[in-house]
């Protein structure tokens, strides 16, 4: 917000960005602590306690969200990375990295919580089924993203790398969204889309999608904030560059 | 799967389409299937000749069957439980070095630069150095094997049709996400290290699939069809993937 401000008056005419004229920022993240603490409270209260789980079953209300809307960042990770590879777009690329990084942050919470409840109800914290184990090899192959990326630092080369990189590990996020409707899993099966005996109460339902528009908004925040850093990072990169060739 | 549209149009201005690779080179262009051989024999040729990967590699995957059986006790019974995952690291590890050394070779003499502003098809060079690096994994493996037999008392009851058909799969998994990365990583500072990173996460998968089809194999009851077909699906999915993105990684700016 404060490098919105002095991005535009004391910027050279030639990079022609207008400056943001009202501050984001604060209204974004308003929202969102307000929607994360309403779904906290859906989660932790108003929601009805389930029949044969009991209290264990209440982290389902972040556990879910948090890895359904990290797949949806990755999604927008592949996305960025198409759209580089066929523009050539700083801003592509820009979001190609926030998207990986907050992919990585909500797919850690949803690794984190899943243990949690599995020990109580499982009676273990770790099992490799199908879907555990694609889902932590998910989170392993965006964090060796993110290594390729710090191992090509400034480079013309790191965004290409990035996006083809990008491109092949995508193809896990599908399977492992599919895996416990396909393979017979230690996972419970789909509450959401998983046919004729899946659903949920009302109550439940709602506090689910409390929990999903609360994790949107985070998202939508953290990516809206870490693109722009990115691309202000990237401008003062292209500045020192061309003072260090001027002098 | 959504990676066919975008890898269609790196029209790019250093990406010459075929048509205008065909313009420059109107007599003596090269067929995809020329530069295929050409770059495979090459790559055999010269491995032969110098035998650094060959001799590392074979070297590097005995010393790996070596700490092993010291590790654990090689009997069988422990084969049985584990010797899919033992043989494979050892595979693996020694895969890396064939794949580190394919484009370290390119690398050296700047032969990346050449290969990429030839009118030559560059998935056709990829595919070619892929089979090369593959080619020579397998005859890696073609001696490991029976060494692994021998001093890990491999059961008797072991189908061994079925762990040399994983392996031809799963060297092909190794070899064409390996190829890949290891064009991908040709230019980065520290290319070496880069590799492992690179490959292992995006190799789980496929390593599940040839450990678990290797230790049915060993085990020599039940079948393995159903990680054969992940073997196959994986091969198929990141070969197409490594065709269609050839153009990508061995661009140059």
């Amino acid at each position: 917000m404060k490098q919105t401000e002095t991005a535009g008056p004391t910027g050279p005419a030639s990079t022609a960005a207008p400056p943001q004229a009202r501050p984001w920022l604060p209204w974004w993240a308003g929202v969102t602590a307000a929607l994360m603490l309403y779904a906290l409270y859906q989660a932790w209260i108003a929601a009805p306690t389930e029949a044969t789980m009991g209290i264990y079953q209440r982290i389902f209300y972040v556990h879910v969200p948090a890895a359904l809307v990290g797949f949806g960042v990755f999604f927008i990770n592949l996305m960025a990375s198409v759209w580089y590879l066929a523009r050539r777009s700083r801003a592509a690329d820009a979001l190609a990295v926030a998207s990986a990084e907050v992919g990585v942050a909500l797919l850690a919470i949803n690794l984190i919580t899943g243990p949690i409840w599995a020990k109580p109800i499982w009676g273990i914290w770790w099992t490799w089924d199908a879907r555990l184990t694609l889902t932590l090899v998910i989170w392993i192959m965006y964090v060796s993203y993110l290594v390729l990326r710090q191992f090509t630092p400034h480079s013309e080369l790191q965004p290409r790398l990035a996006a083809a990189y990008a491109m092949f590990i995508f193809v896990a996020v599908p399977v492992d969204y599919m895996a416990i409707r396909w393979w017979r899993t230690q996972h419970p099966q789909p509450v959401l889309f998983g046919g004729p005996h899946s659903g949920l109460a009302p109550a439940m339902l709602y506090a689910l999608c409390v929990g999903f528009a609360a994790y949107i908004a985070l998202a939508a925040t953290l990516l809206r904030l870490r693109y722009r850093q990115e691309q202000l990072r990237h401008k003062i990169e292209l500045r020192r560059r061309a003072r260090a060739l001027a002098e | 799967m959504h990676m066919t549209p975008p890898a269609a149009p790196p029209s790019t201005p250093t990406a010459p389409a075929p048509a205008s690779a065909a313009a420059l080179a109107p007599a003596g262009h090269p067929s995809a299937l020329a530069v295929f051989w050409a770059t495979w024999r090459r790559d055999l040729r010269i491995e032969w000749r110098e035998r650094q990967a060959l001799n590392a590699m074979l070297f590097y995957a005995l010393l790996v069957i070596v700490i092993f059986s010291f590790a654990f006790e090689a009997q069988a019974a422990l084969t049985v439980r584990v010797g899919g995952g033992l043989l494979w690291v050892a595979f693996l590890f020694a895969g890396l070095l064939a794949l580190d050394r394919a484009f370290a070779r390119e690398t050296a003499g700047d032969c990346l630069t050449g290969l990429a502003i030839s009118p030559a098809s560059r998935a056709a060079a990829l595919a070619g150095k892929f089979s090369a690096a593959f080619v020579l994994m397998l005859a890696i493996e073609g001696v490991i094997l029976p060494l692994f037999a021998v001093l890990f008392n491999a059961p008797p009851g072991a189908r061994w049709g079925g762990i040399l058909l994983t392996a031809v799969l799963g060297t092909w998994a190794l070899a064409a996400t390996g190829t890949y990365f290891s064009a991908l990583g040709a230019h980065a500072r520290q290319r070496t290290l880069l590799l492992p990173l690179l490959l292992l996460p995006v190799a789980i998968p496929a390593v599940i699939a040839m450990v678990q089809a290797t230790q049915v194999y060993l085990h020599g009851q039940g079948g393995a069809g159903f990680w054969l077909q992940l073997l196959a699906a994986y091969d198929a999915i990141f070969t197409a993937l490594g065709v269609l993105l050839a153009d990508v990684v061995l661009e140059v700016e």
